[in-house]
């Protein structure tokens, strides 16, 4: 469904990806794990486009100077220079690290505000189906996002993702700051959206272990280059990534 | 996307080896750490010299010191500690009419009236400001807005200061070469005063608080004292050029209140570019005269000024100084990758 191949992205002097290449079919979850300066949300930025928002907003701050090169394919369409407000058209759509609501708005004008290339039934399905997944959202609908706590914030992010009718979800991080109880509420519903929405996910984590048993493919990242690849019962059973990821 | 090669920025050598004290070993080396200060402090006390035999532009070069202050404290309070502020023209205003006031019926001479008008004004203009210290953004450039204009309605009503006519026969100075170089050498003394003082401990705070005032807050310090501390510099230079203004008209009045004092030295600064506080100068530098020149257009001169400044903003969003700053220190070349 989606290819990359050659991904390299530079700020300024300083190599941030290194030759990544990535696949995801379709229908699949695929995890990206690696540390803090891995690469992983550069990957993302640059998956979904973001990163020539951010390379156009440095030039004219004259700020660093962002060099993005390769090849990503979408659906046999090559998209590498694609804006990102035209990748979110066709379906692929980023749930950013740290969520990034809109802090003055409250949960349901979040969910809207997600929802806004996508048709009225659409939207009235999808935050149904938001709310079915994410029962403690009902009760929040009116209150401000900014005061949500961190796991129903990420609740609400992901519900602001998959009101934009994804068909490749891009998560960054949603496990960030969650209790192992909610880490575990995420990763329910993620499978859950996988298996009833037929959507393709990729998921980026630090701590591979709440993750890993939902994924079909994983890739491990180390100072922007890809390390290692295989499927979750592969990298389980490698010593070296048990010891570097597992915190076995 | 183009593949194989990326641009690549890398520190000039000289800049690598001047970078460090101990490093300078050679004249170029000196040369090139020296050159740009030179050419500016020497451009500017050259300036009156070179101008003599145009009396009109030694006019200008003093217009331009007054906004290359007004940029400076523009530029200071924006990009240092994160507060816009529209109302330049007020510190002009109170410093103007401190000046007048203590010139006329304290009988002081223009050395002793402009630096204390400047004190005494930059107080007065802390102390209205200091309820508006804890609001942000737009918020505290409307209430800045708002002053000038409620000062003027204010002496208009009460026939404050000779109302609306405004104080006349202020001491003017003994010669024009004092005037110059007093506000020349004055302009460049704050310049890399108020520069030294942003590197200095209460500069990095006050950064601080631009950034993230609740951990400068959890770090112990009281934040709205701190931002008085920037007001009351701003608007010391401010009040300064105000002062220094009613002594070169010899005459204090409302049109010191007008809306140029505000908006130009922003103009200025976004031209120049901001966080540097030589981008304010040199926005100064080069808009005043500018629209000097422009008066041949006539009644077309705002359009045209206004187009200009349009375009460099689109072209280069960075501002000039940033610009020139990287070209000095930086090449950029193509790198096979």
């Amino acid at each position: 469904m989606l290819a990359a191949e050659g991904l390299m992205v530079f700020y300024e002097n300083m190599l941030a990806l290194n030759n990544i290449a990535v696949r995801c079919g379709a229908n699949q979850i695929v995890g990206v794990f690696g540390a803090n300066s891995a690469g992983k949300s550069t990957l993302m930025y640059a998956l979904s486009g973001i990163i020539l928002d951010l390379k156009e907003k440095e030039r004219m701050r004259g700020g660093e100077q962002i060099t993005v090169l390769g090849k990503i394919t979408y659906d046999g369409r090559e998209i590498g220079t694609l804006k990102p407000h035209l990748r979110a058209r066709l379906g692929i759509v980023l749930c950013p690290e740290r969520r990034r609501l809109f802090p003055e708005s409250s949960v349901i004008e979040n969910l809207k505000i997600g929802a806004f290339m996508a048709s009225r039934r659409q939207a009235r399905e999808t935050l149904d189906y938001v709310l079915e997944i994410f029962p403690p959202l009902k009760k929040l609908l009116r209150r401000p996002a900014g005061f949500l706590s961190g796991g129903e914030q990420q609740m609400a992010a992901i519900g602001r993702a998959l009101m934009a009718q994804p068909r490749l979800l891009l998560l960054d991080e949603p496990l960030l700051g969650l209790s192992p109880a909610y880490q575990q509420v995420v990763m329910e519903a993620v499978k859950l959206i996988r298996e009833t929405k037929k959507i393709s996910i990729i998921v980026t984590e630090q701590y591979a272990r709440p993750v890993i048993p939902i994924v079909d493919y994983a890739y491990i990242m180390e100072n922007g280059s890809g390390v290692m690849s295989g499927t979750g019962r592969e990298l389980l059973d490698n010593p070296d990534v048990k010891a570097a990821y597992f915190g076995v | 996307m183009k593949t194989g090669k990326r641009r690549e920025r890398i520190d000039r050598g000289i800049k690598v080896r001047s970078d460090g004290l101990y490093a300078l070993s050679s004249w170029r080396e000196i040369a090139y750490l020296l050159a740009p200060r030179t050419l500016l402090i020497g451009g500017f006390l050259l300036a009156p010299l070179l101008l003599l035999l145009f009396p009109y532009w030694q006019k200008v070069l003093l217009i331009v010191c007054i906004y290359a202050l007004l940029a400076m404290a523009f530029d200071f309070l924006a990009n240092y500690v994160g507060l816009v502020c529209l109302g330049g023209s007020f510190f002009v205003g109170v410093g103007g009419y401190g000046a007048a006031l203590l010139n006329k019926y304290c009988g002081l001479a223009p050395f002793l009236s402009i630096p204390l008008a400047a004190l005494l004004g930059a107080a007065f203009c802390t102390l209205l400001l200091l309820p508006c210290l804890p609001l942000r953004g737009v918020y505290f450039a409307i209430i800045t807005l708002m002053y000038p204009l409620m000062a003027t309605r204010i002496i208009e009503a009460f026939e404050l200061f000779g109302g609306t006519n405004g104080m006349m026969d202020v001491a003017g100075f003994a010669n024009p070469w004092i005037e110059q170089y007093f506000l020349v050498t004055a302009t460049l003394l704050l310049l890399f005063g108020l520069r030294r003082l942003a590197v200095e401990d209460l500069g990095l705070v006050i950064k601080g608080i631009k950034d993230n005032d609740q951990s400068v807050r959890a770090s112990g310090i009281n934040i709205t004292f701190i931002k008085a501390q920037a007001i009351f510099y701003a608007a010391f230079l401010g009040c300064f050029a105000g002062a220094y203004l009613a002594h070169v008209y010899m005459w204090a009045g409302l049109s010191m209140f007008a809306l140029d004092f505000s908006i130009i030295p922003i103009a200025a600064t976004v031209v120049g570019g901001g966080g540097s506080l030589m981008g304010a100068v040199l926005g100064a530098v080069l808009l005043v005269p500018l629209s000097e020149a422009l008066r041949a257009f006539g009644p077309l001169r705002i359009v045209v000024y206004s187009l200009i400044l349009t375009v460099v903003i689109v072209i280069k969003g960075e501002g000039l100084l940033n610009y020139l700053a990287r070209k000095y220190s930086q090449f950029e070349r193509w790198v096979e990758i």
